[in-house]
């Protein structure tokens, strides 16, 4: 019913290779994300973002490589088991259930509840206990994310905003302790991403997680990001903190498309 | 304190539905009977169908499996057990009969899952016709009355309560009315506990439910297993009132019959599988009754070439179920969610933020999102 109190364990990605019948996805990837800190993935649209995000919460499988959690390897494990582990993650394309925005953020708190079938059903004292006991926590999490006064509302009567926040809060609701965001301020207004912004700021600061985020804004990726891995063609190009990134030749190439190798337009 | 007012909405209805004995005779408490056993195989389905997303064609089959597990458990060609250790058996009898389907139910998603459970209805249909030792073959077998205690489900021993003679019909309707009264309770425990969240997930999105934590192949298969069980105790309970098993009762139509009930209900609440199965259950066999009463229906025999009762019965049923399909595609439960919020306020200016429950919602399908594609 409270947070995690323990530090965030490292997340390691070392040479993680995809490939879908014969198109290389990610190639050799590589990168550490240090405990507590934020850690953008970015690049050009196609540049495997999302590609590296579905390894990291165990969608794909990765042909060769190693993604480890502290001591554990991720790679291996199913999507349930890397949730139980306490990695969560928010998808570019809003995915909200049917229900209010409680019984969404409940559905986050699946992996760190027992109530089965039959307790459920017979409504045990415990099965009652349980949901009763997250349900508070899981208003404070409204709370924290700016969705309290909305609890109740069904989540289809939401703006987009909003619903984008509905997910960051879900999330949020498995009390990980690797956050990975897609996108988060994706279609949103100016208003909106500056208090997506804050909010993921004040996350931070108050759950102690490490934050994973994968974002085409790079005012948001400049502001928030400790550290910042630059993909392109599935390969990384740049690595460093944000204002070294930024100066980063090859990354202006690949952002301008200037100068481009030539092995790179045959791809 | 919600939940002492939930409990004081439902005892009205127990309540007038405890009295109906003393005040109907056998035809119509025979349709509550069918009325309420139907009910807990829709509810049983809705949660398959209507939550987790999944289409069954099978559950005739798993209807079976309860009706004439309950006939041979209790009857002189089985063990002869006590009735009512039968009928609790009967039921885990059709839960672990789902439970070996698991292996397919677990991974075949959908329509797929409708398709392969096509199979079961015919696999069904073809061992209750051959195995008549079992089964009694063609012409089915007669059901043994459920006894508790001393006290039996039929018209036995003649006993007259308040100046009722309290025949089969009275007396199964009280058990009718405990089985259903356990069904609403336990089905509105799971769907709005845990399990319920994850199955409403699992159908709007595989993907995400998995990275919350979902098991997505147990949560399926237990789906399957529980809506079998539900479809078992409504199979026990329509035996009992047969008073006997036939096969062909059994059939695909009965399947589609059980999909019609949560369509027209409205997917994906208890009391949606309810009133679709009251309806679905309940109209024909009006009609069929009072169709003759109808202009430009012959009384049955005639036999000059007009529309007899039976036939007109069932193009108004037919055409009843266009109508509420048309005119409420989120079934008897929208219509009436939306008759409330008019009732409750009389000319509404669009929907108020502030009170989501009287705002018309959506259908469910407007709040579906997409699948993510990775």
């Amino acid at each position: 019913m409270t947070p995690r109190t323990d530090a965030p364990p490292p997340l390691q990605v070392r040479d993680v290779t995809v490939r879908f019948a014969g198109l290389t996805a990610l190639d050799q990837v590589s990168f550490t994300v240090a405990p507590g800190t934020a850690h953008a993935v970015i690049g050009p649209n196609g540049a495997g973002k999302s590609t590296c995000f579905n390894v990291l919460s165990g969608l794909y499988r990765p042909a060769s490589g190693s993604v480890r959690l502290g001591g554990t390897e991720l790679t291996r494990l199913a999507p349930h088991r890397i949730a139980a582990l306490g990695v969560a993650r928010t998808f570019q394309n809003i995915v909200t259930t049917q229900g209010t925005v409680a019984d969404n953020l409940m559905l986050g708190r699946h992996a760190l509840t027992r109530a089965g079938f039959a307790a459920s059903a017979l409504r045990l004292p415990r099965a009652v206990r349980e949901q009763r006991d997250h349900l508070a926590r899981v208003r404070e999490i409204a709370e924290l994310t700016g969705l309290g006064a909305l609890f109740d509302t069904p989540v289809a009567l939401l703006s987009y905003g909003d619903r984008k926040r509905v997910e960051l809060a879900r999330a949020l609701c498995l009390e990980p302790r690797v956050l990975l965001l897609d996108e988060p301020v994706a279609g949103m207004n100016a208003g909106e991403r500056v208090r997506m912004a804050e909010v993921v700021r004040e996350i931070r600061a108050e759950l102690g997680l490490s934050v994973v985020l994968v974002e085409h804004d790079m005012g948001l990726v400049m502001r928030l990001a400790d550290e910042v891995t630059v993909l392109d063609f599935g390969r990384r190009i740049a690595h460093g903190t944000p204002d070294e990134v930024r100066r980063d030749p090859e990354v202006l190439r690949a952002y301008l498309g200037t100068e481009r190798a030539d092995g790179e337009d045959a791809a | 304190m919600s939940d002492l007012l939930e409990r004081g909405r439902f005892l009205l209805p127990a309540v007038l539905l405890a009295a109906l004995p003393f005040y109907l005779d056998a035809f119509w408490l025979r349709i509550g009977l069918f009325s309420m056993a139907a009910a807990i195989g829709a509810v049983g389905l809705g949660l398959l169908s209507g939550t987790a997303g999944q289409l069954s064609l099978g559950h005739a089959f798993f209807l079976a499996v309860g009706a004439y597990g309950y006939v041979w458990l209790a009857g002189d060609s089985g063990p002869g057990l006590p009735p009512a250790v039968a009928l609790v058996l009967a039921v885990l009898l059709a839960g672990a009969a789902g439970g070996l389907f698991s292996p397919v139910a677990g991974r075949v998603k959908g329509v797929y899952l409708g398709v392969a459970t096509l199979a079961l209805v015919f696999l069904g249909h073809h061992v209750l016709l051959t195995a008549d030792s079992v089964t009694g073959g063609f012409n089915g077998s007669s059901v043994p009355p459920l006894e508790i205690g001393s006290f039996a489900f039929d018209q036995g021993d003649d006993l007259t309560v308040l100046g009722v003679p309290f025949g089969a019909e009275e007396r199964i309707w009280y058990l009718g009315l405990a089985l259903f009264a356990l069904t609403w309770f336990t089905a509105r425990g799971l769907l709005r506990g845990r399990p319920g969240r994850a199955l409403v997930a699992l159908r709007d999105s595989e993907t995400a439910a998995a990275v919350m934590g979902v098991h997505v192949a147990r949560y399926r298969s237990a789906a399957f297993v529980v809506s079998s069980m539900y479809a078992g105790l409504a199979g026990v309970l329509l035996a009992l009132s047969f008073r006997r098993v036939v096969p062909d009762y059994f059939s695909l139509a009965l399947s589609v019959d059980y999909l019609a009930m949560i369509v027209i209900g409205g997917l994906g609440s208890v009391a949606g599988a309810t009133a679709g199965a009251v309806f679905v259950t309940a109209l024909p066999l009006l009609m069929t009754r009072y169709a003759d009463q109808l202009p430009l229906v012959a009384a049955p025999g005639s036999g000059d070439g007009s529309i007899g009762p039976t036939e007109a019965a069932r193009y108004l049923y037919g055409a009843a179920i266009v109508v509420i399909l048309v005119f409420a595609p989120d079934g008897l439960t929208g219509l009436a969610r939306r008759a409330r919020a008019r009732i409750a306020r009389p000319r509404p200016p669009g929907p108020a933020p502030s009170d989501p429950g009287a705002a018309p919602r959506p259908p469910a399908t407007a709040v579906r999102a997409k699948e993510h594609t990775p």
